[in-house]
């Protein structure tokens, strides 16, 4: 099993942009530092239809209203102004992004697990024999013995057949080699939703772990609020 | 006097009802359309039976009103779908409900 680059191709360099923007990089620090009430607050603000911050702070009573206290109305103003900064961008530019950041935030979470320069983006996986995959898995952790790929989705409506079988195939053309690759599905959704989709999907899923919404920590090594 | 809080949630199963309405163009996902309503509806009328009677937290009336005109101001059914699953959850935190 060995880890490379994905080429370059026309889609992979504009979204490199997206991936470099600096609004990327703020969201995915200040969700990595927030719990499930502002992850939710910046899914839904981030795909929302109003840019009226007092419209979300209305919605979000446990994080703004009177009982909450100075720290978690910080740390959630804040996340509002970044999630509103990302819906404002347009519609197709607000997608890219999304899954720009579902991508750094488990880069972000993962380094506090494991040494940063094990931790690799837009990476192939291959094994000997076997035809190379089409997409680059988002993240990947790169340590002998113990490796790891993850698949970012921001919703989950984006698990589907293609998704499953790759994440499948990983896993068991790396055990064929004797090595182990955990394959992971990270979705910023609910755990919830993400049971309805696979329920209907015949994919293969053995040995699949998900990370959910309400589970992020543990990407970090701690236990999310649902655990 | 504050609503109840199974008279909030039960009006987000029907916000929700009204967002699979909107999400209806997108044929290819009508089943899973039809499993969120499912799924979610049973989630928030699981909770709202729990709590029935129970007058709601400080907020949580005002931010289900907000939080249903938000629902119904999406027009772009693949929004609707993803709302499909933003709403419950937002609906259900802001009754002082966990994750479900």
């Amino acid at each position: 099993m060995r880890f490379q680059n994905a080429a370059k191709d026309g889609r992979a360099i504009v979204y490199a942009a997206i991936q470099a923007d600096p609004l990327v990089a703020r969201a995915a620090g200040l969700l990595a530092g927030a719990g499930y009430p502002e992850r939710l607050l910046a899914r839904a603000a981030m795909n929302g239809e109003t840019l009226d911050p007092e419209a979300w702070r209305t919605m979000f009573p446990t994080l703004f209203g009177p009982d909450s206290d100075d720290a978690t109305r910080a740390r959630a103003e804040a996340v509002l102004a970044v999630s509103l900064d990302v819906a404002g961008r347009g519609e197709e530019a607000r997608s890219q992004f999304r899954g720009a950041i579902v991508e750094a935030l488990t880069e972000r979470l993962l380094a506090r697990r494991v040494p940063a320069t094990a931790i690799h983006r837009e990476r192939r996986i291959l094994f000997d024999g076997v035809a190379t995959e089409i997409h680059p898995y988002d993240v990947t952790v790169e340590i002998p013995g113990a490796a790891e790929a993850y698949d970012c989705k921001w919703g989950a409506r984006g698990i589907g057949p293609d998704v499953l079988h790759q994440l499948d195939d990983a896993r068991r053309h790396a055990a064929d080699e004797g090595e182990r690759l955990v394959a992971v599905l990270v979705v910023f959704d609910a755990v919830r939703t993400c049971q309805t989709r696979l329920a209907r999907q015949t994919a293969p899923r053995q040995g699949l772990r998900m990370v959910t919404l309400e589970t992020f920590d543990r990407m970090a090594g701690t236990k999310g609020a649902a655990s | 006097m504050a609503a109840s809080v199974d008279a909030l949630l039960l009006r987000v199963v029907v916000s929700l009802g009204a967002l699979a309405d909107t999400a209806a163009p997108v044929d290819d996902e009508w089943q899973y359309v039809a499993d969120l309503v499912t799924v979610w509806g049973a989630a928030l009328r699981a909770a709202a039976g729990a709590r029935a009677g129970q007058e709601a937290p400080p907020g949580a009336g005002a931010a289900i009103d907000r939080l249903v005109a938000e629902a119904a101001s999406i027009v772009d059914p693949h929004r609707a779908i993803d709302w499909l699953s933003t709403l419950p959850q937002v609906a259900l935190l802001a009754a002082g409900e966990g994750p479900r």
